[in-house]
């Protein structure tokens, strides 16, 4: 198989895609537009997935919640003893959080309440505690709030403090005592942090209620075995791990970028179809070229090989500039526009960036979808132009 | 059934490739039928044409689905992190009853499809194309072969589920497990090292006496050889364990991919070995590139395996 690539040959398919610019600058331009939207979708999704995955690290080992009825309600607080009852429990912290509906603008906050002397559950809000006096937090009743969440409360002109509205109508005024960023904005843009019997005012919840309990378990491997524990022990609680949230994520992302690859298939064997036509009207210019090869001794295997060469020349570029383009489009200008596609209908949209994540496969996969795809077009046309006879042509 | 972009891209190419093939099988079917080089009918005429048809598909598809190949291996890794009990590929493949056999024709096809373009190249070479019809031949086979590779994968996609239970590679591979070839978790592995040294060592001589017959069954032999020795014994010293015995976990990351290297060289040494020694019986002369090349692939998979265990002993001062 000793097929070696033949530079000159190599160098008359670059020649000849020049030759026929105007018909081969469509083909690029479309083909790369095609191919830009593609990676950019799949870079989005690649990107949120890894930040995802960081905040993962993060969350708790094990979140218990209690269903009625099929749905989430309040915890008695009474069951935290009984939970710490088994072996393995390193701790258990019952959380209050909630999301707070802000008509004015239209969006929600996810309000979060701490109390400083708990272990707490997440990094980032031990961080915030050490870094901000929880005490005065607590004794002027303050609160801290994400950057997102500053930025809209001053265009409602809520300076320094702002208006909760409780259940029963009446208004609890908090006043802002500091503005947090997260490692990941994704998670802290629309968060306000305040102390949790504050968070139970304004949601109007029972003193001796929280929302759920995060687990915290000493020995990684026993968590499956404890979430069983708990089920047992109250079969009405949904018991959430890590690892369930991990494989969710990453079905959802898969689920959302195939879907979106789904529709993509569909536009790739539309430009199929356009490639094939393209390729198979030729004009009697290119029929005397082909004419002229072959009288001077080319066999269809060499036109062929040409052909191919060109394809190839023409769909890789076409891949490369894609390439680039995409990753400008999505690590530099933060995919304006697509990335709405991902982050959902969550109204306080955070303004984050997406953090880099280039990986192997997802390149596979663009390549695999595109270059494979547009060869395949040509080989008919290719193959009936270079089987045309030369005396045919050249008539 | 699971629509992750991978699934996709791989289901996408699998069209094509049926869609081309089937084309190409057409083809070949009226080529096997009427082929006659003598004639100067126009039907005569036209099949010449159509034949380098079939041959642009089927170098298009060999192109396509070697990459593709190792991107499938690629794939089921993946998809050992969302499917319970999963590891690594292996549980992956063997989720299904006929994973391993739709392994088989994977890899039946790569050497299938390329011993078809070796056989396209003698034949184009000559005037009078020897070949013709035993590579239309091939290729019709080659093209049921491909269907039922496709159809197979269409059906272990549509049959992976998220939520069934699978087993581990640390329970496929062992001597618990019920499957056909556990019985030779029984036999002494180091039986193993000595039939792989034993094969190589026959090739080598193969390889001087330049014996064509020698060096078609060496290969064969070593392929297979090659496979059990490494799950049974070269495996453990690649994981540094002597109850591993996975041909899938050296292509993860952990194991800096080596995996990829080991199967490839082997791929290129076996390949190149089996069609030289079929060509060089065909042709009545010894193809020396051919064995040049498939010597060379070879012993480099042979020094790289043996590397594992030799650097394991100088480390550590015992055999796993």
């Amino acid at each position: 198989m000793q097929n070696k690539i033949n530079r000159f040959l190599l160098d008359f398919s670059v020649l000849s895609i020049f030759r026929r610019g105007s018909k081969n600058i469509f083909i690029f331009f479309v083909f790369t537009l095609l191919i830009f939207l593609l990676s950019s979708i799949l870079f989005i999704s690649n990107s949120i997935k890894s930040e995802l995955d960081t905040t993962l690290n993060e969350l708790p080992d094990i979140t218990v919640q209690r269903l009625q009825a099929g749905r989430a309600i309040n915890m008695p607080l009474s069951r935290v003893d009984r939970l710490l009852a088994i072996e393995g429990v390193k701790a258990v912290i019952p959380r209050v959080w909630g999301y707070y509906y802000f008509a004015n603008a239209g969006v929600n906050f996810s309000v979060v309440g701490i109390d400083s002397f708990e272990d707490q559950y997440r990094d980032l809000y031990s961080k915030l505690c050490d870094k901000f006096d929880f005490d005065r937090l607590k004794k002027d009743s303050g609160m801290l709030v994400g950057v997102g969440v500053k930025k809209i409360l001053q265009n409602s002109f809520y300076g320094d403090y702002f208006n909760f509205v409780k259940p029963d109508g009446g208004l609890t005024k908090i006043k802002i005592d500091g503005v947090f960023k997260g490692d990941t904005k994704l998670e802290s843009n629309d968060i306000i942090l305040l102390t949790s019997q504050k968070a139970r005012e304004i949601f109007g919840m029972n003193k001796n209620e929280a929302v759920d309990f995060v687990v915290k378990v000493a020995n990684p491997t026993e968590i499956p075995n404890i979430a069983r524990k708990i089920t047992t022990l109250y079969p009405d609680s949904r018991v959430v791990t890590k690892e369930d949230l991990s494989i969710s994520y990453q079905n959802l992302f898969d689920y959302k970028s195939g879907l979106f690859l789904a529709l993509f298939v569909i536009s790739a064997f539309t430009f199929f179809m356009i490639i094939y036509d393209k390729a198979s009207g030729i004009s009697s210019d290119e029929k005397r070229e082909i004419g002229i090869l072959k009288a001077v001794g080319w066999k269809i295997d060499d036109i062929l090989k040409e052909k191919f060469y060109e394809a190839f020349i023409l769909s890789f570029a076409s891949f490369v500039t894609a390439l680039c383009l995409s990753l400008f489009y999505v690590y530099f200008l933060n995919a304006p526009l697509l990335k709405n596609i991902f982050i959902g209908y969550s109204t306080l949209k955070p303004a984050f960036d997406l953090p880099f994540a280039f990986d192997f496969q997802t390149n596979a996969i663009i390549f695999f979808l595109t270059v494979p795809i547009y060869i395949a077009a040509t080989i008919i046309p290719s193959w009936r132009v270079a089987s045309m006879d030369a005396d045919e042509v050249m008539r | 059934m699971l629509l992750t972009p991978e699934i996709i891209t791989i289901l996408t190419l699998d069209f094509i490739f049926i869609f081309f093939g089937l084309i190409a099988f057409v083809i070949s079917i009226k080529i096997v039928k009427s082929w006659d080089l003598n004639s100067t009918s126009q039907a005569q005429y036209k099949l010449e044409k159509q034949s380098f048809l079939v041959s642009t598909i089927i170098k298009y598809i060999f192109i396509v689905k070697l990459p593709l190949f190792l991107f499938f291996i690629f794939t089921a890794d993946k998809l050992s992190d969302i499917i319970t009990g999963a590891m690594c590929g292996a549980g992956v493949v063997n989720s299904v009853s006929f994973g391993s056999s739709m392994f088989f024709y994977k890899i039946l096809n790569l050497y299938i499809f390329g011993f078809w373009l070796v056989l396209n190249n003698y034949d184009l070479k000559k005037e009078n194309q020897p070949y013709t019809k035993y590579k239309f031949w091939l290729y019709i086979f080659g093209f049921i072969f491909l269907l039922t590779e496709v159809y197979l994968e269409i059906d272990f996609f549509l049959s992976l589920d998220v939520s069934k239970l699978v087993s581990c590679c640390g329970t496929l591979f062992s001597a618990a497990s019920k499957s056909s070839i556990s019985f030779i978790y029984n036999i002494d592995k180091i039986y193993f090292v000595y039939i792989f040294y034993a094969v190589f060592l026959f090739l080598l001589l193969g390889f001087m006496l330049k014996n064509s017959i020698a060096i078609l069954l060496g290969n064969i032999s070593f392929v297979f050889i090659s496979i059990i020795s490494l799950i049974m014994f070269f495996g453990t010293y690649i994981y540094q364990l002597p109850t591993h015995h996975c041909p899938f976990c050296m292509l993860q990351k952990d194991y800096y991919y080596i995996g990829y290297v080991l199967y490839v060289t082997l791929y290129i040494g076996t390949f190149y070995g089996v069609s030289g020694a079929i060509m060089s019986i065909l042709e009545k002369r010894k193809e020396k590139f051919y064995y040049n090349v498939s010597m060379i692939f070879n012993t480099i998979y042979t020094l790289i395996i043996s590397a594992y265990p030799i650097v394991y002993f100088i480390k550590n001062g015992v055999w796993l």
